[in-house]
C-alpha cells in the first residue's frame, strides 16, 4: 500500500494521542537529554584541565624537602642540572614554602574576622618568571622584578574571591608581619585548594600567599634559602627516568634534606580535578541510565496502550489476509514519531542541562581556560539511544499483537471484559467498605503490566532521587561523625600549628604568654607513609600524650594509649593495608639529624588500636614515641583550651601575635571545610533532581492520562448511574496513590542498593581518604515519598477536566 | 411516570444537520414495560439517552418519575439518575475488577442503601446467578453477563429501568430470557423501557413504541400480534 496512505492514518493516530505522544516524547528527552548534557560537561571538564595546565605550565616534578629542612639557594637546581639528561629539563625554579596564618580582616570590607592558616609561596619574579606554575592574574596586577624583597604579594584568588576582597589591600601573617597584596591570581598547584588535612575546595579555610622569593626569606628569617623546586621537562622526556635520576642524586649528595620527587600525579588538586572526572562520568551514567529506564517503561506503557487500542482492528486485518508486517506499519510509525519528538526534545534538554552544568562548573572550579563546546558525539550517542529505545518500546507490543489468533482479537468486548490479571487473586483478599473503595486497589491487580511499568519508572526516578540525596546525607553523617570524634571531651579546643619545630617547653611558653589559655598540651604532627604489603598510605601522624592529655581518639578495637610505642590508625587504613591491631605495618617517616636536618626512615610499628574518625589520613602515637622521629622534647602543634572568660576569637587574635606561631584554629574547622564542599556540590545535584522530579511528573501524568483513556468505558458507565465526578477522581487518585507507593518503595530499595554501590565502589576511587558511612535521612524520605506518592497520587487530577466533559453518550456508544 | 413533549434532539456536522429525534411526544404509566422498536439509526438510544437525563435535548420538554429535567444542572441531573434511573447496556459494561456479587452491590452503594451486600445477593439470586457470585465478568458468558447487569440496574431500587438492546449481543434463546426477566421486573412502582431492533422480540410487550428517523410512527400492542414469551420462535 502506498507510504502516504499509512503516513495519513498515522498522521491521525497521532493527533488523537497527540498530548501523550508528546508527554513521552519529552519523558525519552529528558533521559538522552540528562545523559548527552552531564556527558559533555567531562569532555569539557578534561579540555579545560589540559589547556589550563598547559597554559600555566604545571609543573613536571617538584622536589620537595621534610618540614624543617632548608637548602641554600642554587643547590638545589644545581644538583638537578648535573643529573645525566638534565638535558630534558625545560625550567627549573626554586621556591621557600612556609606554612603561615594569614589575617586578613583588615581587608575585608564587610569587617568579617578572616583569620586562616596558609602559606607563603616564595617564587621568583621579574623576566617572565615564575614560568613553572605562572601566574593567571584575575584581579590587581603581577609581581615584577622590582618587588623582590619588597613585602608585596598575590592573594590566592579562590581565597579572595570566597570572601570577596578587593583586588589589592593589606593582610598581616602570623607574627605580625603586614604584607600589601597587589593583585589576586590562579596558579596550577591551587586550581583546587586542597589542604594536608584533607580538605578539598577549602578556600574558605586556607589562603595561600604569593610573595618574590626575596621576601618569604626576609619575613621568615631563611635568607638564601629554598625548600622546594619546580621543574618542567620536554615534551619527549622521560619522566620516570629523570625523576629517578633526581631521586639518586638527592640521596647521595643531599641525604639531610629529606627530599621527595613528586610528580603531577601526587599533586592533590591535578589528581581530583582528573580523577573527579572518571567518577562523575560513571556518576551521571549511571542516573542518565535510570532516568532513561524510566523514560523507556513510560513509552512502553503508551506504545502497549496504543496497540491494545488498535487490536480489533489489527484483528480485522488479519482477518483480511494483510501480511504482518504492512499491519505492524501503523503503530510503528507512533513509534518513530515519538522516538524523533524525542531526540529534538532531548536536544533541547541536553542543552539546558550542558548550560547549566557550565555555569555551575565555571563558578565552583575557575579555571584559566574554560570553554563549553557542543559535543556533537555525545549529543550523537544520546540521539541514538532516544531513538532506539521508543522504536523497541512499540516493536515488543506489535509482536505480541500479531501474534493473537483474529478470532481473539475481533471478539467484541475482548479488552472491555477482560477481567483477568491478577484481581481474581484478590478476589479472596476481602477489603472492608463497599465498591467504590474496593475498585481502585482491584484496578492496580488488574492491570498488573501497565501498574508495573508506572511503578518501575517512579522507582526508577525514586532510586535516582534516593541515591543523589543519601550520598549527600551520608557525607552530612559521615562529617558529623567526624566533628563529633574531635569535638569529644574538649569542643572549644583550639589547634595552635607552630611554624617549625620547637622545644616542647618553648612552645608552651609561647602560647602562655599573652594569658587567654587555660590547659595546654604540646604535640607533634608530621607526614608519614603505612606500607604494608604492597599498599602505601600517607598518613598525618599526631604524637600527643594518649595517656593523659585532655583528648585522645576514640579507640574502637586495640590499645587506646597506643601500647608501647604502637600506632593507633584509621579503620579504613587498616582494612586498606589488610592489617589488624596487633600486626605489624612499616611506617616511612622523617628523622632529624642535626638541628634542621632530616632524613626519610622506616620503622616496623605494632597496629596498637584503630581510631573511629572516618578520615583515614589520621595516624596517632604516644607522644613517647617522639624519640623514633629524632623529635623527643620538640613540638610543633600545641592543643589548648581559652582561660575563663576568653572567647574564641580572642585566643586567636592573641596567640596569631606570637612570633613563631603559623596559625590557630578552632578543632571543628575541618569539619566547616568539608561542609562547604558539600554545598558547593548540592547545586549540581540539585540539576539531576530537577530531572528526576521532571520525569516523576510526566511519567505520573502520562500514567494517568492512559488510565483515564483505558477506563473511559468503565468511567462513563458509572456516570450512567450518576456517580458524581468527584468519586471517579477520587477512585484514581486511591489507585495512584498505591501504584506511587509500590513504586516509591522499590525505588527505595534499589535506591539503598545504588547508594551502596557508589559508597563502595565508586567513592573509594574519588574520595579514598575519607569513610563513609551510608545514611539515609528522614528528609530524604520525605522528598521521596513526595515526589513518588504525592505526584503520582494527584496526576489524575489533571484528568478532571476530561472526566467533566466526556460526552458519555458518545463513550458508551464506542465499542473498544 | 414519563413524559415527552415535542422533544428533538439535533447533531450538528459541519454545515448538515441530523435530527437523531424530531418531535417525540410520549407518555409511559408506572408500572408499565414499554419496547421501542426501530431499525438502526431511527434514534432509539438517543430516545433512551434522553429519558435517562445522559443527554439533554435541543427541543422540548421531559419529565422523569415528576421531575422536570430541561434546564436541570449538572449536579441536579447526576442526583436524578442516582436515584431514578437505571440502565442496561447493549454490551453489558459490567466492571471487570469487581466480581458478580461486587457489580451488583456497586448498585445498591450508589444509591447507599444500607447492607449492599446482602441486597445483592439476594438480588443476584433472584436473576438466578447465586452460584455465579464470586465470578469475574470474563468467566461469565454473554447471557449470564447480561444478568448481573440487570440485577446490578435492579439493585439501584430505582424506579426506571433503561435497557438499550438488552439482548442484541444475545442469541435468540438467550435473548428471550433476558426479556422475560426484564419483563417481569416491571410490576407494582417500576417502569421498564426496552429498545429494540427485532420485532418478533417487540411482540413480548403489551406497548410497542415505533421510531422511524427520529419519529414515533407507532404507539399501541405489537403489530404482529401479542405473544406469550415462551411461544416467540423464528
Ligand atoms: N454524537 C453524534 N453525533 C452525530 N450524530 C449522531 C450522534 N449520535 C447519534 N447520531 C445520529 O443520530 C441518529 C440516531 O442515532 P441512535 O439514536 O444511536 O440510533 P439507534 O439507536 O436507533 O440506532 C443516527 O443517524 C446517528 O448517526
Ligand atoms: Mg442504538
Amino acid at each position: 500500500m502506498a507510504a502516504r496512505f499509512w503516513l495519513r492514518w498515522s498522521w491521525r493516530d497521532l493527533r488523537e494521542r497527540w498530548l501523550q505522544v508528546v508527554v513521552i516524547a519529552l519523558t525519552i528527552g529528558l533521559g538522552t537529554g540528562t545523559y548527552a548534557g552531564l556527558g559533555s560537561t567531562s569532555v569539557w571538564r578534561r579540555d579545560a584541565n589540559d589547556a589550563s595546565y598547559a597554559a600555566l605550565h604545571m609543573f613536571d616534578l617538584r622536589v620537595r624537602l621534610a618540614p624543617g629542612a632548608f637548602a641554600a639557594a642554587g643547590r638545589l637546581a644545581d644538583l638537578v642540572g648535573r643529573v645525566d639528561h638534565a638535558g630534558a629539563i625545560e625550567s627549573a625554579e626554586e621556591r621557600l614554602i612556609l606554612p603561615t596564618g594569614v589575617d586578613a580582616s583588615g581587608a575585608s570590607s564587610d569587617a568579617l574576622t578572616i583569620l586562616v592558616p596558609g602559606r607563603i609561596v616564595g617564587v621568583p619574579v621579574g623576566n617572565g618568571l615564575p614560568r613553572v606554575g605562572a601566574f593567571d592574574v584575575r584581579a590587581g596586577h603581577g609581581l615584577t622584578g622590582a618587588d623582590a624583597g619588597e613585602a608585596v604579594g598575590l592573594l590566592e584568588y579562590h581565597f579572595a574571591e570566597h570572601y570577596g576582597l578587593p583586588p589589592e589591600g593589606a593582610i598581616r601573617l602570623s607574627g605580625g608581619a603586614r604584607l600589601d597584596y597587589v593583585g589576586q591570581a590562579l596558579t596550577p598547584e591551587y586550581f583546587l585548594v586542597t589542604t594536608e588535612r584533607g580538605g578539598l575546595m577549602a578556600e574558605a579555610n586556607f589562603a595561600a600567599v604569593f610573595v618574590p622569593l626575596e621576601t618569604a626569606q626576609a619575613l621568615s628569617g631563611h635568607a638564601r634559602q629554598v625548600n622546594d623546586l619546580v621543574l618542567t621537562l620536554g615534551g619527549d622526556a622521560d619522566r620516570s627516568l629523570v625523576q629517578g635520576e633526581i631521586e639518586r642524586a638527592l640521596a647521595t649528595e643531599a641525604p639531610g634534606l629529606g627530599a621527595t620527587v613528586e610528580t603531577r600525579e601526587d599533586d592533590q588538586a591535578y589528581h581530583v580535578l582528573y580523577q573527579d572526572i572518571e567518577g562523575d562520568q560513571q556518576f551521571w551514567n549511571l542516573f542518565a541510565a535510570l532516568i532513561l529506564a524510566g523514560a523507556t517503561l513510560a513509552a512502553f506503557n503508551l506504545t502497549s496502550r496504543i496497540v491494545e487500542a488498535q487490536r480489533r482492528e489489527i484483528g480485522i486485518a488479519m482477518g483480511l489476509g494483510l501480511p504482518g508486517t504492512a499491519i505492524a506499519v501503523r503503530p510503528l510509525l507512533v513509534g518513530a514519531q515519538i522516538a524523533l519528538l524525542g531526540i529534538v526534545f532531548g536536544v533541547a534538554v541536553g542543552l539546558l542541562i550542558g548550560e547549566a552544568m557550565r555555569r555551575l562548573l565555571e563558578e565552583l572550579v575557575p579555571l584559566p581556560a574554560w570553554s563549553a563546546p557542543f559535543q556533537p558525539r555525545v549529543f550523537a550517542e544520546g540521539a541514538a539511544l532516544g531513538f532506539f529505545l521508543p522504536f523497541a518500546a512499540t516493536i515488543y507490543p506489535v509482536w505480541r499483537a500479531l501474534r493473537v489468533a483474529p478470532v481473539e482479537a475481533i471478539r467484541t468486548g475482548y479488552l472491555a471484559a477482560r477481567g483477568g490479571g491478577l484481581a481474581s487473586v484478590a478476589r479472596r483478599w476481602r477489603l472492608p467498605g463497599n465498591t467504590f473503595g474496593r475498585m481502585p486497589f482491584r484496578n492496580v491487580l488488574r492491570t498488573p503490566r501497565r501498574t508495573l511499568l508506572t511503578a518501575l519508572g517512579i522507582a526508577a526516578a525514586a532510586t535516582v532521587l534516593v541515591g543523589t540525596a543519601g550520598m549527600l546525607d551520608s557525607f552530612f553523617v559521615t562529617i558529623d561523625r567526624g566533628e563529633a570524634e574531635v569535638l569529644r571531651g574538649a569542643p572549644d579546643r583550639l589547634t595552635v600549628d607552630l611554624d617549625g619545630f620547637a622545644p616542647a617547653e618553648r612552645a608552651v611558653a609561647l602560647v602562655r604568654e599573652p594569658g587567654v589559655v587555660d590547659e595546654v598540651e604540646p604535640a607533634l604532627r608530621v607526614g608519614g607513609t603505612l606500607v604494608s604489603g604492597g599498599t602505601e598510605l600517607d598518613v598525618s601522624i599526631e604524637l600527643l600524650d594518649l595517656a593523659g592529655g585532655f583528648w585522645r581518639p576514640t579507640v574502637t578495637q586495640g590499645d587506646a594509649t597506643g601500647g608501647s610505642g604502637g600506632i593507633i590508625v584509621a579503620e579504613k587504613a587498616a582494612r586498606d593495608l589488610g592489617v589488624r591491631v596487633g600486626d605489624e605495618v612499616t611506617v616511612r617517616h622523617p628523622r632529624r639529624v642535626g638541628e634542621a636536618g632530616f632524613e626519610t626512615v622506616e620503622d616496623r610499628l605494632v597496629v596498637a588500636g584503630l581510631h573511629a574518625n572516618p578520615l583515614r589520613f589520621l595516624a596517632f602515637m604516644d607522644l613517647g614515641s617522639a624519640g623514633l622521629m629524632g623529635l623527643a622534647g620538640a613540638a610543633n602543634v600545641v592543643y589548648v583550651t581559652p582561660a575563663p572568660g576568653v572567647s574564641t576569637d580572642e585566643v586567636k587574635r592573641a596567640l596569631f601575635a606570637q612570633p613563631g606561631v603559623a596559625s590557630v584554629q578552632p578543632v571543628g574547622s575541618t569539619a566547616r571545610v568539608f561542609r562547604d564542599l558539600i554545598d558547593d556540590f548540592l547545586g549540581i545535584l540539585g540539576i539531576v533532581q530537577l530531572a528526576v522530579v521532571g520525569l516523576a511528573l510526566l511519567i505520573a501524568f502520562n500514567s494517568a492520562s492512559i488510565s483515564a483513556d483505558e477506563r473511559a468505558r468503565e468511567n462513563a458507565t458509572m456516570f450512567a448511574f450518576g456517580v458524581p465526578v468527584r468519586t471517579v477522581l477520587r477512585m484514581a487518585v486511591v489507585e495512584g496513590l498505591v501504584i506511587g507507593l509500590i513504586g516509591t518503595v522499590v525505588g527505595l530499595g534499589l535506591g539503598r542498593i545504588v547508594l551502596q554501590w557508589l559508597v563502595d565502589v565508586l567513592l573509594p576511587g574519588t574520595i579514598p581518604d575519607i569513610t563513609v558511612s551510608i545514611a539515609l535521612s528522614a528528609e530524604t524520605f520525605a522528598k521521596a515519598f513526595g515526589m513518588g506518592v504525592v505526584a503520582v497520587g494527584l496526576a489524575p487530577l489533571l484528568t478532571a477536566r476530561r472526566l467533566m466533559r466526556m460526552d458519555v453518550p458518545s463513550t458508551l456508544r464506542v465499542v473498544e | 411516570m414519563i413524559e415527552l413533549e415535542r422533544v428533538a434532539r439535533h447533531y450538528r456536522l459541519g454545515a448538515m444537520t441530523v435530527k437523531a429525534l424530531d418531535g417525540v411526544d410520549l407518555r409511559v404509566a408506572p408500572g408499565e414495560f414499554v419496547v421501542v422498536l426501530g431499525p438502526s439509526g431511527s434514534g432509539k438510544t438517543t430516545l433512551l439517552n434522553l429519558i435517562g437525563a445522559l443527554d439533554t435535548p435541543s427541543d422540548g420538554r421531559i419529565r422523569v418519575a415528576g421531575r422536570e429535567l430541561t434546564g436541570a444542572s449538572r449536579g441536579e441531573l447526576a442526583r436524578f439518575r442516582r436515584g431514578t434511573v437505571s440502565f442496561i447496556f447493549q454490551t453489558f459494561n459490567l466492571f471487570p475488577g469487581l466480581t458478580a456479587l461486587e457489580n451488583v452491590q456497586f448498585g445498591a452503594d450508589v444509591t447507599g442503601k444500607r447492607r449492599a451486600r446482602e441486597l445483592a445477593a439476594e438480588v443476584l439470586e433472584q436473576v438466578g446467578l447465586g452460584l455465579r457470585m464470586g465470578h469475574f465478568p470474563n468467566a461469565l458468558s454473554g447471557g449470564e453477563q447480561q444478568r448481573v447487569a440487570i440485577a446490578r440496574a435492579l439493585a439501584t431500587r430505582n424506579p426506571v429501568l433503561l435497557a438499550d438492546e438488552p439482548t442484541g449481543e444475545l442469541d435468540f434463546r438467550t435473548g428471550v430470557a433476558i426479556l422475560e426477566l426484564l419483563r417481569t421486573q416491571a410490576d407494582g412502582e417500576r417502569t421498564v423501557l426496552v429498545v429494540t431492533h427485532n420485532r418478533e422480540i417487540s411482540r413480548a410487550a403489551d406497548r410497542v413504541v415505533e421510531l422511524s428517523s427520529g419519529r414515533v410512527v407507532a404507539d399501541g400492542p405489537p403489530r404482529a400480534g401479542r405473544a406469550p414469551i415462551a411461544e416467540l420462535h423464528w
